[in-house]
This record gives structure tokens, sequence and C-alpha cells, in this order.
């Protein structure tokens, strides 16, 4: 099949020392899906699309993408490399660490001139990411001393620039004022419109709804435990307190709007 | 006692703070580098290339009254860059001491400067004495510390931290190492703020530091903190720009355009370090 993307089949993944945080997951994501991968704290999400990014990779079963096995000497071939960089982009967690060039500009720059883009092409790239994100006027600025919701549209642009055809967000609204986390839902729910796969790690419950038409939920036994459209996973508020996504869940009680919203 | 000792740490604590106040202010604040001042309009590259050649003429010439000059020619650039003299001064002096003082010590001596004697004295049964040339000497040194510290000091004021970064690979520096410098810049910020805040952290936890070895420990045990998070952070840096791409040799943008100006000003630089060149000559 052409168009399943990322194929897992019971990947297990452990840091060094011995701390599992994958125990046999499986997945098969397809063509203009829109994925949602939630679970507390520390039950593998980061983890999970680090593997997908082909950054890390797994010590027992497989992860297939565009139907080639991701292995650690898959990426020696510069080229093989860049056209697997070229199809996938990771919005990592933490913004400071993605953000490491001495201005905005160079950091939006990074990825397309890795990747051999043009320098004419990248500069034009940059000034469109930047109208769309709403960060013109900061491209001149040291990334690390924005503020956080600056930090994560520019650690977004970063990606959005190398324009590829799947997009991976590590809870891209955590810690965001409400304006800056529409501005971020409205981008995934129009990058998916335009045919872009979306795979997005989070625990706000308040927005599967909308980013995701699958969910995948993952258990403190570190493996997917739920795998159901987002109203099902919603509807189920036992299954939610069990697993530790209550407090989200009350959350997502106060306000009353979204609770019309996602609740029947 | 006691309250001697806690004055003294309070002393060494403030100190410490202050001392990474100014290094986060040094290495990060733009706030003169985006003043609309005449350094500040010209391309970085030309600019950087203008002071190299003054500092090479501070440091060649030999007459002190020659150098003095271009000390003088500091501050009017400094002026006309819309930078306060009072703050000029003590960027510079706070680095003049440290630079001259150890270097300058042992020339004063007819040790190492044979000549005739200024004056003489007995310090615990040893003869020193400061002779003419040593003198001079001493004093030539401290005008070209002087001078070379407010160069670098003006240029650096004046330009943007990215801007001089960019500089540095524009004159051939490899990029991996401008990459790596201007990491380092970062992790210093970092670096700087972590110990910021953990001395405000044991500071709430502890309270008066009652216990000297309990505050010890404490801060010992956060440096290493620290350094793993450091460390941690530099692999998860390298997946970041993995993930966009990088296989060994970063490859970033190019900028900057010179105008008439620029090269006006450097023809300016060219000639006037050759007249002090020439005058040094003569004189
Ligand atoms: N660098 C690391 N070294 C050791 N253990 C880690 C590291 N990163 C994550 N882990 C462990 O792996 C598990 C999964 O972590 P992670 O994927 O970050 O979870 P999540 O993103 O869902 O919070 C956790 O138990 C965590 O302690
Ligand atoms: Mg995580």
């Amino acid at each position: 099949m052409s168009d399943i993307i990322f194929e897992l089949q019971d990947v297990h993944y452990s840091y060094p020392g011995k701390f599992p945080a994958l125990c046999g997951v499986d997945m098969t994501i397809r063509s203009g899906e829109k994925i949602a991968v939630i679970g507390a704290n520390g039950t593998g999400k980061s983890t999970l699309l680090q593997l997908l990014d082909g950054l890390i990779f797994p010590h027992h079963g497989q992860v297939r993408a565009f139907g080639e096995l991701l292995r650690e000497n898959s990426q020696v071939d510069e080229n093989a490399a860049h056209r697997f960089r070229r199809r996938v982009g990771l919005v990592f967690q933490n913004a400071d660490i993605q953000l490491f060039c001495p201005s905005v500009r160079e950091d939006i720059a990074f990825g397309p001139l890795q990747l051999g883009v043009a320098e004419e092409e990248v500069r034009r790239r940059i000034l469109e990411v930047a109208q769309v994100l709403d960060i013109r006027h900061l491209l001149e600025r040291v990334p690390h001393q924005l503020s956080i919701g600056e930090k994560r549209r520019v650690a977004i642009a970063s990606v959005l620039a190398i324009d590829p055809d799947v997009y991976l967000f590590d809870e891209p609204t955590a810690g965001l004022d409400p304006l800056t986390v529409r501005h971020i839902i409205d981008f995934i729910v129009n990058a998916n419109q335009r045919g872009k796969t979306i795979i997005t790690a989070t625990h706000d419950l308040h927005i599967i709804g909308e980013i995701a038409d699958m969910v995948y939920v993952f258990g403190q036994n570190k493996r997917i435990i739920m795998g159901e459209p987002p109203d099902s996973v919603l509807n189920d508020r036992s299954f939610l307190e069990i697993n530790n996504l209550v407090h989200i869940h009350r959350h997502h009680h106060d306000g009353r709007e979204h609770v019309h919203q996602h609740l029947p | 006692m006691s309250n001697a000792l806690n004055k003294k740490r309070n002393f060494i604590e403030r100190s410490i703070l202050s001392a990474l106040a100014f290094l986060k202010d040094a290495t990060l604040s733009e706030e003169y580098a985006n003043r609309k001042g005449f350094l500040q309009s010209l391309d970085p590259r030309l600019k950087t290339v203008s002071f190299l050649a003054f500092l090479v003429t501070a440091i060649s010439l030999k007459s002190a009254v020659l150098i003095g000059s271009l000390y003088g020619f500091c501050f009017i650039l400094a002026i006309f860059s819309r930078i306060p003299v009072r703050h000029f001064l003590i960027r510079t002096l706070l680095f003049i001491p440290l630079f001259s003082l150890f270097m300058v010590l042992p020339t004063l001596f007819s040790i190492v400067t044979p000549g005739e004697p200024v004056c003489s004295f007995h310090v615990l049964g040893l003869n020193g004495i400061i002779t003419r040339p040593g003198l001079d000497g001493a004093v030539l040194f401290v005008v070209r510390i002087a001078t070379s510290v407010s160069l670098v000091v003006l240029l650096s004021l004046t330009t943007r931290h990215s801007e001089l970064l960019k500089v540095l690979r524009v004159l051939g520096v490899p990029q991996l190492f401008v990459l790596t410098v201007s990491m380092c810049f970062r992790y210093l910020y970092l670096f700087a703020t972590m110990v910021e805040n953990i001395f405000t952290a044991i500071k709430s936890r502890v309270g008066v530091v009652s216990h000297h070895r309990h505050g010890q420990n404490v801060v010992a045990w956060n440096l290493a903190n620290t350094w793993n998070r450091t460390t941690q952070m530099s692999e998860e840096v390298y997946m970041a720009m993995l993930s966009r791409g990088y296989t060994g040799e970063p490859r970033l943008l190019k900028v900057f355009h010179a105008t008439l100006k620029d090269w006006v000003w450097l023809c300016c630089a060219v000639i006037i370090c050759a007249g002090l060149f020439y005058r040094g000559q003569i004189l």
C-alpha cells in the first residue's frame, strides 16, 4: 500500500540505564490522517515521535516509513537521509532545544539550507513562513530571549520552512495562552486540509476533537491501550480517570463551550 | 566570628551574582547595538576589518602618544555611536586591570628591564629598583592595553552578537566552529541563569544560610545537576539539528551588503593607520 506512511510493529525502546520508554507499540498511519497521541507524563509520547522522526531506533520490533525500514545505518547515506528529512518534520517539545541559531531568521533558514534548497528560495520561504506565523517582527531577534509563545511559533516556522508531508508535534500547546493555542490549532487543521499528515502528542484533551480523527492513548505500561476517534475517547470518563487524564478532563468540564463541542 | 563569616559569604554571593549579571549583560545585551549611531550603521564585515587594522596598529606602535591619540579617536567614535562615555569607560576599565596588572609588574623591575633607576626601595630585605625604561615601558603597555580593550569593547557594543558571529564566518572561520561558539554563548547564558536560579532556590529553601556545610552541599549538588542537564541538552540539540537535515557540515545564510559609505570608512581607517605608522617611524 503506497498511502501507508508509518507502520510500527511491536516496537520496544529503552533509554540507556534500562529505563523502558516504549513496550510493544503497533500502529499504522496513513497519508493525510490527523492523529493524536495522548497519555500522562512519561508514557513515551516524545519517545514515539523521535522514533517516527528517525532520531532513535527500536531495540526490538520495527518502524517502517514510506515502505522502508528505518535503521541506524539507513541515515548514513546522505541522499536517503535528506529525502526522509524533506518529508518528515518534528516540532520538539522544548523549543529551547529546537532553536539553536544566533537569530530567528537563521533558525528558519537552517532546515531548508541543509536540505539543499537554493538561497533565493530560502529567503522567499523565510518571509512567507514568517507571514503565516506572524513572526516577521522577530526575524532579527535572538531565539532564546523570546517568550514561550513566540518561541513555539518560531519552532513551528523552522519546520514549516522545510515544507514536509508529515508534521510531528510534541505538546505544541503546552504552557501557551488561549490565543496562541488557537493559532496553533488553526495552523494544524489548515495544514491537514492541504493534505499534510499530522501526528500530535498532547495531554490537552480539549484540543483533540479538532486536531485528530484518531486518538491513541498511551498507558503507564508504555503501550497503546486505546485507539478510537476523539468522541469515543472523551466519552469514556472512567477510562480517562484511571489513566491519569482526569485532571485535564475537569478542565474540559470547566470550559462550558468545549463540553458542548465534544460531548453529546 | 560567625557574623563576619556570614558577611563574607554574602559578599562572595553578591560578587558572583553581579559577575553573572555582567556576563549576561556583556554577552547578550543588544541595547547599544540597536541604537541608530555611526558604527551601528556600518557593514559589520568592513567594520570588523577596520577595527582589526586599528588593533594591529595599537599593538605595533611604540609611542604612547600616538596610541593615546587612537584611544581618543575611540571616544569620538563612541560618542557618535550614542554610547554613553561613562558606560563605555566602565566596561573598558573593568577589563584593563586584569590584563595589564599581571603583565606589567615584572617589567617594572630592574631584573627584567635594566636601566637608570628612578627610585629604589627595600621590602623584606629585597632590593627593588624602578627604572626609567621600565616605567616608560609600563606606561606604553597600559595605554596599549587600554586602547586595545576599548577597540574590542566598542566593536562588540555596536554590533549584534549574531552579526559578529556571521563576520567570523565571512572572514573564513569554519562554519562548524562558528556554530559551536554561538552555542557556547547560549550555554553560558543558560548556565548563568541556572546558577542564579539555584542561588534563589537555596535562599528560599534554607532561608538564612545557617549551616555552612549544608549550603555548600546544595550548591555542589545543584552544579552537578546543572552540568548533567547541560550535557543532556547538547545531545538533544544535536537531535534537533539532525531532524532538520544536518549531516555534518552546517550550511548557513550569506548576509551583508556593503555600501559606498562602508568602503569610504574602510579607506579612512586604512589612512589613519598608515598615518600613525608613518609618524611612528619618524618619532
Ligand atoms: N533521556 C532520557 N534518559 C533516560 N530516560 C528517559 C529519557 N527521556 C525519557 N526517559 C524516560 O522514558 C519514559 C518516556 O518518556 P517520554 O517519551 O519523554 O514521555 P512523555 O513524552 O510521554 O512524557 C519516561 O519514563 C522517562 O523517564
Ligand atoms: Mg514528552
